[in-house]
């Protein structure tokens, strides 16, 4: 078990370098430059465009050779220095430090509410199959699934915050993160990422719960005088989770690197989505590089916690 | 037969009602078990013994079942109407019921020691000590080795035998009135049944407990039944003591499978079978059910389903052969 782990996370750092090292590669041989930003500036002051360029470019060691450039990258990222942040003038370390909680509160919350609200609303439609509520249940998540997020949250304002009234139409950072006002705020972009995820663990639960229903071990609970609650609650929803949980893991990779962007910039929400967002635009190469290998970090980290919860879940599983 | 009757089922009828078509696995089963007898229901597969066992506790998938007909009564309640908080105080608690796979009827990612407490918490059966303690002296009483470590053990973890014995053990946990034993045997290999087999027997004896052994293998019949009712699509066919039913079979289906056991003194070419198949659960034939394969059919048979008669005082069966008033027309 302990050479299991030790084994996955060697993978887990050979993969977050090759990762690491291809977008720096794909953004450092684009045809822009980070110092494209300055020159308008430069231009609008009077000054030499190309000598100012120089001068930058050599500040920053941007005219060395790309394999320079990534070795120095390199060794300064694994002394702990995440590089320096050219369109917000400050340590990328320092940037991601206070944005990073607003993606946080927002993919926590989301994901909260997508398990609890999908998971058991998946156990009632499967305990009522061919019911009523079951068949609204399923017409639920086929249109949840096949809304995308983002108009989701666009609709969302339109009808909650622009008609009715009941939120601002932006997020307003001047509400600390622990305060009700803060909580509320996060109602609508919770249910524009969370909405997606909670309708796809419907159908996942109503499935696995109805694959365990009928066996027989469920008969055996029965027999020994359990209440119904303790038959589905205890004895079926423990032998359908473990399904559930493979899904859920991976589902929250995704709600990492896709939804959850997305749902930050229709907000206005400035969490690690937003940064990155204009990082790409502003070529900081450093930020996008720092923000995609949190998130490579997180999604390793998260699948190895999967695969480790497992053997929890079904004592049957051992790894080598 | 001065014994107490414990459990009293009266014409019983469970349906299913399939797209297919209703399909009646058991039509019309009747009969008494006495207090600390062992009662074997035997016949083939699919004639409805294993449906009888779980319509005594209710635990068939309802929809598609439904008990159309019939009562059972425990202690004068009848578990097919009694509410069902009131039925799940008798299931586990004085109504027991012990599984043919022990394999698929254990949970498989819950330990025998949380499997076996668990129900005797249910039913707050833990006075003398804790649930844990009880849990060990049940697991010891199945002669399994190292009671302790086992609990902590998962299903997968153990062989066929242990399974099985464990779950007996689980049946056992809150001092049932009555075991329900559903082929317990089927699924372990000879040895572990002759431990199974003698496990029960005493197990009948020292607590005094009420059996009813669902089998198709007569010769386990012979060892642990007191009386046998053979059952023959979805209904008892004939009521008799153990040695009645091996001895002077009445009924032509229970002749049919006396004869077909091996006897191990005389050397046979090819083992004896009953021709044709058991009737299909949708279609069973009108009058007797067993007119089509009956040896010794009538008209009669044909047309008029037969009664349960008397044969011996002890001994009943349904079939037209032991009426008098037909018999005696002809």
């Amino acid at each position: 078990m302990r050479n299991y782990i030790i084994k996955r996370l060697i993978y887990s750092i050979i993969i977050a370098w090759g990762i690491l090292t291809i977008t720096f590669v794909l953004l450092r041989v684009g045809p822009s430059s980070p110092v494209d930003r300055y020159i308008l500036n430069i231009a609008a002051r009077g000054q030499d465009v190309d000598s100012v360029k120089q001068a930058i470019e050599a500040r920053y060691g941007l005219n060395k050779p790309i394999t320079e450039q990534y070795f120095s990258y390199m060794g300064n990222l694994l002394q702990g220095n995440w590089g320096w942040s050219f369109s917000a003038s400050m340590p990328v370390l320092e940037l991601i430090g206070s944005h990073w909680i607003y993606s946080f509160q927002l993919i926590l919350l989301a994901t909260i509410f997508a398990i609890i609200l999908g998971v058991g609303l998946g156990m009632l439609a499967a305990v009522k199959q061919n019911t009523k509520f079951d068949y609204a249940a399923s017409i639920f998540s086929f249109i949840g699934i096949s809304i995308p997020g983002f108009w989701l949250g666009l609709m969302l304002i339109l009808v909650f915050a622009v008609y009715l009234g009941f939120f601002k139409t932006y997020y307003d950072t001047n509400y600390p993160i622990w305060s009700l006002e803060n909580l509320k705020q996060l109602i609508l972009p919770v249910m524009a990422l969370g909405i997606g995820e909670l309708a796809g663990y419907v159908r996942y639960t109503r499935s696995a719960m109805l694959d365990n229903l009928h066996k027989e071990f469920v008969t055996t609970a029965r027999a020994k005088g359990l209440p119904e609650s303790t038959v589905i609650g205890k004895h079926v929803l423990r032998n359908a989770i473990l399904p559930l949980v493979t899904i859920i893991m991976f589902d929250l990779g995704s709600v990492v690197f896709g939804g959850a962007y997305l749902t930050e910039i229709v907000f206005g929400i400035p969490g690690l989505g937003q940064v990155s967002f204009n990082a790409i635009f502003a070529d900081d190469y450093a930020v996008v590089v720092a923000v995609t290998l949190i998130g490579t970090f997180l999604v390793l980290f998260i699948n190895l916690a999967t695969d480790l919860f497992y053997t929890y879940l079904d004592p049957r599983i051992r790894y080598e | 037969m001065s014994a107490k009757t414990l459990l009293e089922v009266k014409d019983l009828k469970t349906w299913f009602y399939t797209r297919r078509g209703i399909v009646k696995a058991v039509n019309g089963v009747s009969f008494t078990l006495d207090e600390g007898e062992c009662l074997c229901l035997v016949g083939e597969s699919g004639c409805g013994k294993s449906v009888t066992a779980l319509s005594i506790l209710r635990l068939f998938d309802s929809p598609p079942g439904k008990i159309v007909e019939g009562k059972v009564l425990y202690e004068g309640l009848d578990l097919t109407t009694c509410p069902i908080p009131q039925l799940r105080n008798i299931r586990g608690k004085d109504i027991a019921m012990v599984f043919q796979n022990a394999q698929s009827a254990l949970n498989p990612v819950f330990t025998i020691g949380d499997q076996i407490e668990e129900q005797i918490n249910t039913h707050r059966m833990h006075h003398n000590g804790t649930a844990r303690e009880k849990a060990v002296a049940l697991l010891e009483e199945m002669k399994i080795p190292e009671a302790v470590g086992a609990l902590k053990m998962y299903p997968h973890q153990m062989s066929g035998g242990m399974k099985q014995r464990a779950m007996i053990a689980m049946g056992l946990s809150c001092d049932p009135r009555i075991l329900i034993a559903d082929e317990p045997t089927t699924a372990v290999d000879v040895t572990i049944r002759a431990q199974i087999i003698y496990i029960l027997q005493e197990l009948k004896a020292r607590r005094n407990m009420s059996i009813i052994f669902i089998t198709h293998d007569l010769s386990l019949v012979r060892e642990i039944g007191d009386r046998a009712a053979v059952v023959y699509a979805g209904k008892v066919v004939e009521i008799a003591p153990v040695e009645h039913i091996l001895r002077k079979p009445a009924h032509p289906y229970t002749i049919g499978l006396i004869s077909c056991l091996p006897d191990i003194s005389t050397e046979v070419k090819r083992l004896p079978s009953i021709p044709g198949n058991t009737p299909n659960p949708m279609d069973i034939p009108s009058g007797c059910p067993f007119h089509p394969r009956c040896p010794s059919v009538m008209d009669i048979c044909h047309t008029v389903e037969p009664e349960m008669l008397n044969i011996s005082g002890v001994q009943t069966a349904a079939c037209h052969l032991y009426d008098a008033d037909i018999m005696g027309k002809r």
